[in-house]
């Protein structure tokens, strides 16, 4: 059965699980990165258009426009601008399902776990109420208003939500976004077929998605799910494959809608519940952090130390999970679920079950639940979750020890009988993988209180020169960019090398938890400064913010500290890298990070470099437009040092 | 000698030997993401024709065993070398009367579009460590290398 599969996987900065993948009887994405290793020169420089029915059309020197007259610079841009809208849309969708969530939570008067992040958010949006529910339902309303006005009217929370210097350059660049959905609507309809072909006019669009993705998708989800779902609490937890307890029915979750899991999560550890796993010879439920939703629930660990065992991996860790055998159903919300997983699933008997047909699995049972229904589908996912585990690996469990001895004979026949008709998919499980102690938890929130309730120790660690600056490495994982998380941790480790002090929110995460740079322990990877105070203070030199909607409260961080400074964000040392980025969701985060005016680094170009004007307004004209820069390389040292030079040069012009 | 094959068949027109042509020719060098597409200093050395009726025609250099171009050389820039069985063109000593360009059966060889001084030739990518970086750039593996008799 151990037999290599075509022994021709890609390599992972997680040696072990490059290890495990290489000798897996089964496909995955690690394997087919070979085979499509010959990528198309158009296609990665994004001088290929396929909007219309003339092309595809490429740009090359003996045909410098398309068909119908568009150059490198619109082609580009145009599809630039698509994705950016695809991705800005994807997290309005997250965050518009949690405000949902929120309202019909706080009207059938349920659970509000975090009632000190809704009073922040009061306090934030000025909203006032007599009970807790009449007050979490108007903050969901107000955001909710927000994203469905039209294109032409300004969102209101913006300014209540965005850094005041920030707000007054956004202003004046004409950038502040109308309603979020019709921002997307927008965008896309400016890059279809023969309308815009301003190259700059698109990526301006490209800035003001940027903002509503940022304050709506990114900051707005995370302060919605702390009050559904409690706020973060610093601890140390376990991560990687050992978190997977085969004694458990093993649900492993994958997307980025947190709040969609919440009912459900409650239900799995019910006695009723409870007697049916049991009634299989299961222990109970178990959930399996997988992708940002797994992050979610990691950050919020202390709430849900019963039903949840870790966090198992990112995106691509996600098959290798499926592969130990012992994941009984996926549920799964939103991206980041592999369509590579159905094949898997299908081998290995594992029940697909998707919560939103957005993100329908070709696989996956369809079971949406409306908010009034989610009692009885909660059951019913529960029964089908119940009968995978039995068909998948329920050996009869019944004790004959104080049977009659008259009827043994018979007993052991039909005994013999069935087990040899069932057989357990096996297990193949990886139970040292990862480690025991990475720190989890970390918000703007409960950073701030370790620190004290003020920033001020960490800025003056800054001041001092102690720690030189701050890094958010955050975004996807990808198998390209040197090959599975091998850029993202092999950069993190340069920086803090450097005495920089890494933030990761996203896939990102995942694999440099899983790599342990998360531990106490890694403090004697960093620099001798950096080093000295995270064994001060017991932290690692990298701090996990979560899921990539977490990049949103890095920004409140940073916010809150140029604040305090007296200073704007881009005279921040802070730097970002998406290094690893894969997805357009990834795009939208990046154009944010622009429009905050923060110099944002990523290990592959996205598909615009066939384009003069957008590599110059991105990498160089946007220092002066918002004070952000693209900076493109995927080399992790010379990286690391670009980086470092970047705060260097902000530490001066600060004085420090 | 190596030739490079083509099973016109299995291509789609993609033209990612063109781009790879182009990159792996360039100066100065650089990756394939800054690649200046729509620069003609940036020329391929091969290219695909449509058949008109769905399908293409990639055209590449063949080094033929008699060639025709450097048959034609009068100024000896052209010679096919003994060891290799290549084709090999030298810049230096081309006057640039483009006899090979009207010689060529296949139509392969062209005058550089910027300054009509030189000629566009493949060169088997000698440089480049192992195969031309159009075979090793073409996803249907429509063109290979094999060992042909010189």
């Amino acid at each position: 059965m151990n037999n290599c599969f075509g022994c021709n996987t890609c390599k992972s900065a997680d040696k072990p699980l490059e290890a495990f993948i290489a000798s897996l009887p089964l496909e995955t994405s690690h394997h087919r990165v070979e085979s499509q290793r010959t990528k198309c020169g158009f296609g990665l420089q994004g001088v290929c258009c396929r909007l219309c029915s003339n092309g595809p059309c490429r740009i090359t020197p003996d045909a410098p426009r398309g068909i119908c007259g568009a150059n490198a610079d619109t082609i580009v841009t145009r599809n630039f601008l698509r994705a950016v809208a695809a991705g800005s849309g994807c997290y309005i969708h997250v965050v518009e399902n949690t405000a949902l969530n929120l309202k019909n939570t706080a009207r059938a008067k349920g659970p509000i776990k975090g009632e000190k992040a809704l009073e922040r958010l009061c306090q934030l949006f000025d909203i006032s109420g007599s009970s807790l529910y009449e007050k979490a339902e108007k903050a969901a309303d107000a955001v909710i208003s927000d994203l469905y006005k039209p294109e032409y009217v300004q969102m209101e929370l913006v300014e209540k939500l965005a850094y005041k210097p920030r707000f007054e350059k956004w202003k004046e660049l004409g950038i502040l976004p109308g309603g979020a959905k019709s921002e997307v609507f927008r965008g896309v309809v400016k890059c279809s077929t023969n309308l815009n072909s301003d190259p700059v006019d698109m990526l301006v669009d490209c800035l003001r998605l940027g903002i509503s993705t940022g304050l709506y998708g990114l900051v707005l989800t995370n302060l919605l799910n702390d009050v559904l779902l409690g706020e973060p609490e610093l601890r140390f937890a376990p991560v990687g494959l050992r978190v997977i307890n085969p004694d458990y029915i093993n649900i492993m979750i994958t997307g980025h809608q947190h709040s969609m899991f919440t009912d459900l999560q409650e239900r799995l550890i019910q006695p009723e519940a409870v007697a049916k796993a049991k009634a299989v010879g299961a222990k109970g439920f178990k959930l399996v952090g997988c992708t940002c939703v797994g992050q979610d629930l990691q950050l919020r660990g202390s709430h849900y130390t019963e039903i949840f065992d870790g966090h198992a991996g990112n995106n691509y860790t996600s098959e290798a999970i499926l592969a130990t055998g012992a994941i009984d159903a996926v549920l799964s919300e939103f991206n980041c679920t592999l369509p590579g997983i159905e094949p898997i699933c299908e081998e290995l008997k594992i029940k697909q079950i998707c919560l939103d047909s957005v993100a329908k699995k070709a696989n996956a049972e369809l079971m949406e639940f409306p908010f009034t229904e989610r009692a009885h589908q909660g059951e019913l996912i529960i029964d089908k979750i119940v009968e995978a585990y039995a068909a998948r690996r329920g050996a009869l469990n019944l004790d004959f020890s104080q049977a009659n001895a008259e009827w043994k004979p018979l007993i052991d026949a039909l005994m013999g009988a069935y087990k040899s008709i069932h057989k357990d998919v096996p297990l193949n499980l990886l139970p040292d993988h990862g480690n025991d102690n990475t720190l989890t938890g970390v918000s703007e929130v409960s950073l701030k209180a370790f620190l004290g309730g003020k920033w001020k120790p960490l800025i003056d660690l800054i001041a001092a020169g102690e720690i030189k600056g701050l890094a958010g490495v955050v975004g996807c994982s990808n198998l390209t960019a040197g090959g599975h998380d091998v850029l993202s941790v092999e950069l993190t480790k340069e920086l803090i090398a450097k005495d920089i002090l890494v933030l990761t929110a996203g896939c990102s995460s995942g694999g440099i938890e899983n790599c342990g740079l998360m531990t106490p322990e890694a403090a004697q990877m960093a620099g001798p400064k950096l080093r000295a105070v995270c064994e001060k203070l017991g932290i690692p030199p990298v701090l996990n913010f979560g899921p990539c909607l977490a990049i949103g409260r890095l920004e409140i961080v940073a916010s809150e500290m140029a604040e305090e400074l007296g200073v704007d964000l881009p005279q921040l040392p802070l730097v970002l890298s998406a290094a690893q980025w894969l997805e357009e969701q990834a795009l939208a985060d990046g154009a944010y990070g622009l429009a905050l005016g923060l110099p944002l680094h990523l290990g592959l170009p996205p598909f615009i470099t066939g384009s003069k004007v957008a590599v110059k307004v991105l990498t160089e004209d946007m220092k002066q437009l918002t004070g952000g820069q693209l900076i493109i390389n995927s080399d992790a040292k010379e990286s690391a040092e670009l980086l470092e030079k970047i705060i260097l040069e902000k530490r001066s012009a600060l004085n420090i | 000698m190596k030739r490079i094959m083509i099973d016109d068949s299995k291509c789609d027109g993609c033209k990612n030997c063109s781009a790879a042509c182009m990159q792996a020719h360039r100066e100065p060098a650089g990756s394939i993401y800054d690649l200046d597409m729509s620069d003609p200093k940036n020329e391929t050395r091969n290219h695909i024709l449509a058949d008109g009726k769905g399908g293409y025609r990639p055209i590449f250099c063949r080094h033929c065993t008699l060639p025709e171009c450097a048959m034609s050389c009068m100024s000896g820039a052209l010679n096919k070398e003994k060891d290799t069985g290549l084709v090999r063109y030298d810049e230096k000593k081309c006057g640039a009367c483009f006899m090979c360009v009207m010689n060529c059966p296949y139509g392969v060889l062209k005058p550089d579009t910027l300054t009509r001084t030189k000629v566009i030739k493949c060169d088997f990518c000698l440089e480049a460590d192992s195969e031309p970086s159009c075979v090793k750039n073409c996803p249907k593996k429509a063109i290979w290398v094999q060992e042909v008799q010189a």
